[in-house]
């Protein structure tokens, strides 16, 4: 694993030959040019997929939100799009990240620089906006050197993340490991992405937290 | 039509039985050789033709007693029981269920118009696209494809000849709305056109943009002829007073503002919404005398027994929803808020006046269309109306019709009792 690196804007490498990346991406900008977003949420398949959970039409699409999450996303490539288009043109009230469970290359400490570059280039080009970054949610059905990696860059995050202006780290404390230590597939079903029954216990807490944001100001 | 074999040889000895039961011996004989009837005429055709010819009738009959019967019960059961009185044009308001629910844009529906003539609406998309429908019969007519990026607002002039279009492509089409061709295309604005509409004579186009102003466009040309600056911010409706000499505009800067034709002056700027303020309406003259009352102006017959209002309001008045979530009523005579509706729970994203004057509708991002009694300051129903966004809403001027648009990317058609 590399310890640096993670916080290098960079495209994803269209290995598979069909361009989706880049075509969801020019999709997000052009959305981005006609849309008044209050929310924006950004990051990988933990973000794209909360979109067709009934928690999304429940909680958050009230709130007008957009969501601006490609599945397999490292911290570099979300950098790059935000350094790309993605956020020229709106004026969110609340950016919400969640990003990393893909950099599987880094270490811990260059995860939570790629996650503080990415929310440094936010608070640069969104300066009213607030930034959340939420907790990585833990993987793998037992305990495993990923969870403890993941649950490593949420310790680390709270520090980093607080030190910059109008932006905070956010865990939501869902409770996804079991007391015996292991995941219940009914949270999340694949052992990584959550189901709608985890993403309600992952997203309640949030939900209160965007309201409470969202009507203080307004 | 055509009998079986059976068939035939059953009318045959019908008929035959009736002529010797009536006694035309002459024309039995020559029937039974022509008809090749053979064998005996059994009981069962005793009486045959006879009870057939009674009993087309009487089944006719019953159908058409079945039928009326069909209709009334069908009748009953859209308006509730013929107890509750039927409501007249002034008062009667969309219900639930909706009668169509249209499908057909790929984008959510940005916004819904009524064709002035024809039982025609039409429907526009951030999909880029245009459509039209029949909105009696709920059948899609077609598809007007032309602007690149998605269609904001579309309005008829006041013969129906011709529909304007505007686009966050930047510009204006104008549509022949007999051959479905667009004739024109106006350049001008330097952002997303938001709202556009035919000024009453229907010689000059007025519209809007994020890039901050109002500008007037010469039908018959195609040029700009005018330009309104003042808002600060993005302006997202703007529309003509009945005769053509104010226009009423709405803008991300939270203000509404009123402007004279004429002179390009802003006449008004109206303050207090507390967001974004999305759509705007001028009160018909038929509201008048309810927003007179609404406002507790009193009228009363003086000496010479003619009427005096004490305190009336003149107008003209306005409407406006907003970001807010209320709809406030101004008066522009006297430059104030004369009433403010709290109700919807979310953006208030179109509001008109009912064409009766007594209600003020209202289509909001809490996924409802309300009706609002605003002489008693109250919502009188709240139709649950889309399963997203209400985004846009017309009301039919003279037929007992609502349509709505939604993110959902459905359009609805309510009946109205």
């Amino acid at each position: 694993m590399s310890s640096e690196g993670a916080d290098v804007a960079a495209p994803v490498v269209d290995v598979q030959g069909d361009r989706r990346w880049m075509d969801l991406h020019e999709q997000f900008v052009a959305d981005s040019m006609n849309k008044e977003p209050d929310v924006l949420f950004v990051g990988d398949s933990l973000i794209e997929r909360l979109q067709y959970s009934i928690v999304w039409s429940e909680f958050f699409e009230p709130l007008h939100c957009l969501n601006f999450g490609i599945g397999g996303d490292t911290t570099q490539n979300v950098l790059w799009r935000l350094e790309n288009g993605e956020i020229d043109n709106i004026k969110p009230k609340v950016v919400v990240v969640l990003v990393g469970t893909n950099n599987h290359e880094h270490t811990a400490e260059a995860v939570v620089k790629g996650i503080e570059a990415i929310a440094l280039h936010i608070r640069s080009k969104q300066p009213s906006a607030h930034i959340i970054v939420l907790a990585i949610p833990p993987r793998g059905k037992n305990d495993n050197p990923l969870r403890a990696k993941l649950s490593k860059i949420n310790e680390l995050l709270k520090d980093k993340i607080s030190a910059i202006p109008d932006a905070e780290f956010f865990d939501p404390k869902a409770e996804l490991i079991q007391p015996d230590g292991t995941i219940d597939r009914s949270d999340l079903g694949d052992f990584l992405h959550l189901t709608p029954q985890g993403y309600r216990k992952y997203c309640k807490p949030l939900a209160d937290k965007l309201d409470e944001l969202i009507v203080v100001e307004d | 039509m055509v009998l079986s074999q059976r068939q035939k040889e059953e009318l045959n000895k019908a008929i035959a039985d009736y002529l010797r039961s009536n006694g035309f011996e002459n024309s039995l004989e020559e029937f039974t050789k022509e008809a090749k009837i053979d064998g005996d005429l059994e009981k069962k055709h005793a009486g045959l033709l006879e009870k057939k010819w009674t009993s087309v009738i009487r089944l006719q009959k019953k159908v058409m007693d079945l039928e009326s019967k069909l209709n009334e019960t069908e009748r009953e059961f859209q308006s509730g029981g013929p107890t509750r009185e039927r409501r007249s044009a002034k008062e009667w308001i969309p219900r639930p269920p909706e009668k169509y629910c249209l499908t057909g844009h790929r984008s959510p529906i940005t916004r819904v118009a009524f064709h002035p003539v024809y039982s025609l609406m039409v429907s526009s998309s951030e999909d880029a696209t245009i459509k039209v429908w029949d909105y009696e019969t709920g059948d899609f007519e077609r598809t007007l494809k032309g602007h690149t990026n998605a269609v904001q607002d579309i309005s008829f002039d006041h013969t129906g000849k011709y529909l304007a279009s505007c686009s966050a492509d930047m510009s204006i089409r104008l549509w022949d709305f007999q051959t479905y061709e667009c004739i024109k295309t106006l350049q001008g604005h330097d952002h997303n056109v938001s709202s556009v509409n035919f000024l009453p004579s229907g010689d000059y186009l007025v519209s809007c943009s994020r890039d901050k102003t109002i500008k007037l466009w010469e039908v018959a040309t195609g040029y700009c002829t005018k330009t309104f600056q003042g808002h600060r911010e993005w302006v997202r409706m703007v529309k003509p007073n009945p005769d053509g000499s104010l226009l009423a505009s709405a803008s991300n800067d939270q203000t509404v503002r009123v402007w004279v034709v004429a002179t390009k002056e802003c006449k008004l700027e109206l303050r207090e919404h507390d967001h974004v303020v999305e759509c705007v309406a001028w009160a018909p003259e038929s509201a008048h005398s309810t927003l007179n009352e609404a406002t507790g102006a009193e009228i009363t017959n003086n000496m010479d027994g003619l009427e005096v209002k004490k305190g009336a309001r003149s107008g003209p008045f306005l409407v406006s929803g907003s970001r807010d979530k209320t709809v406030k009523i101004w008066d522009i005579s006297t430059e104030v808020c004369i009433m403010t509706l709290h109700g919807h729970d979310n953006w208030v994203r179109g509001v008109l006046f009912h064409p009766g004057g007594r209600y003020i509708i209202s289509a909001a991002d809490d996924k409802t269309l309300r009706i609002w009694d605003y002489k008693n300051k109250r919502s009188m129903k709240t139709l649950e109306a889309h399963e997203h966004f209400v985004t846009c809403l017309d009301f039919h001027r003279s037929a007992p019709y609502v349509i709505s648009g939604s993110v959902d990317l459905t359009i609805k058609v309510w009946e109205c009792r």
